[in-house]
């Protein structure tokens, strides 16, 4: 029963953290805080990527992969092609390095 | 020249399509949530109702850890509160570029995750529709690799040593450079919030927890581009 009460209260927190912002959106807001939100997704894609990288074991292979994948990416722009090249280029650096 | 209304059917399959490269990614890492879920002791029905209910793959992975650990439910569900909260800032930037109704809000909030936020801000044309089909998307395959997770359990291959791990931080460069593409006039500013938010990314899990990071970094990072770009850029 704790269990299932645990995982209840988990969900609760997930979902409002979900539904505030979402609910917040109609809201008008001034130039600086549009601004805010228009840079959010920058900040929060590179607070996604860094972390996982610089504290890993093989962060120069990560690195090598992810630049690759990021040329890849900005030439192609197709989402697949950046992920196939840049997985493709860390699979190799594991077997070789 | 018009063109005729499109049928709300395509943008769904076109949001559940623009995922699918996420797919190869998300499936191990589902199995090894269940995997370890199981082997905290939570049955089958309890691992699956995580994934169907939370829907947090970083949490569920953390609860799942916290369960073997027989930690206080309460401190579980303080450590979700804490990965998840970024999820308000993600809330907040996409209805700025997608105006929902009530409905529609409970519904997406239901779904959201890094990769739905990344990939509808990324949408050629956003919408309801297609917002929820990459939600769902996510949800299919993060529900099905539980499934096969919780059943097959010993069986699944740890991600770890099949090196999936990387797919992440390239599908979120992938989310990233089309963002960075759309700045416009605005390029400079964005490339010095790329520089800020990196070196908080880089020295903030030193001192924090990891949702903590991603919410402390989006915030001081996008102030950062907010401040540059208003006091600098648009002075006359």
């Amino acid at each position: 029963m704790s269990t299932l009460l645990t995982l209840l209260g988990m969900w609760a927190v997930t979902y409002a953290a979900r539904l505030i912002g979402l609910g917040l959106g109609g809201v008008r807001l001034p130039p600086f805080w549009l601004a805010f939100l228009r840079f959010v997704p920058i900040s929060v894609f590179v607070a996604l990527i860094v972390p996982g990288i610089s504290t890993s074991q093989d962060w120069p292979q990560q690195v090598l992969a992810c630049a690759v994948g990021a040329a890849l990416l900005w030439r192609t722009r197709a989402l697949i092609w950046g992920i196939l090249g840049g997985f493709a280029v860390y699979w190799l650096l594991r077997q070789i390095w | 020249m018009t063109a005729p209304a499109p049928r709300p059917v395509r943008p769904f399959l076109a949001g559940f399509r623009a995922i699918l490269p996420l797919w190869l990614g998300v499936a191990p890492f589902a199995a090894a949530y269940a995997v370890t879920a199981r082997a905290a002791g939570l049955s089958v029905w309890e691992t699956q109702w995580m994934s169907l209910s939370v829907f947090a793959g970083s949490s569920q992975l953390a609860a799942a850890g916290l369960f073997g650990q027989a930690a206080a439910p309460l401190g579980i569900i303080a450590t979700t509160a804490v990965l998840n909260v970024r999820h308000v800032l993600y809330g907040l930037s996409l209805a700025q570029r997608l105006p929902l109704g009530w409905p529609q809000r409970l519904l997406a909030a239901q779904f959201l995750t890094d990769e739905a936020y990344g990939v509808a801000l990324n949408a050629p044309a956003l919408s309801f529709g297609y917002l929820l089909g990459a939600e769902l998307s996510l949800y299919a395959v993060w529900n099905l690799f539980t499934l096969l997770g919780a059943l097959l359990g010993s069986l699944v291959p740890d991600p770890q040593a099949l090196g999936v791990g990387i797919i992440f931080p390239l599908a979120y460069l992938g989310l990233l450079i089309p963002q960075l593409r759309a700045m416009g006039s605005d390029g400079r500013v964005a490339a010095a919030v790329v520089l800020i938010s990196a070196l908080l990314a880089w020295m903030l899990p030193k001192l924090l927890p990891g949702g903590l990071v991603v919410l402390l970094t989006g915030v001081l990072g996008a102030l950062a581009g907010a401040w540059l770009s208003t006091r600098w850029v648009a002075r006359p």
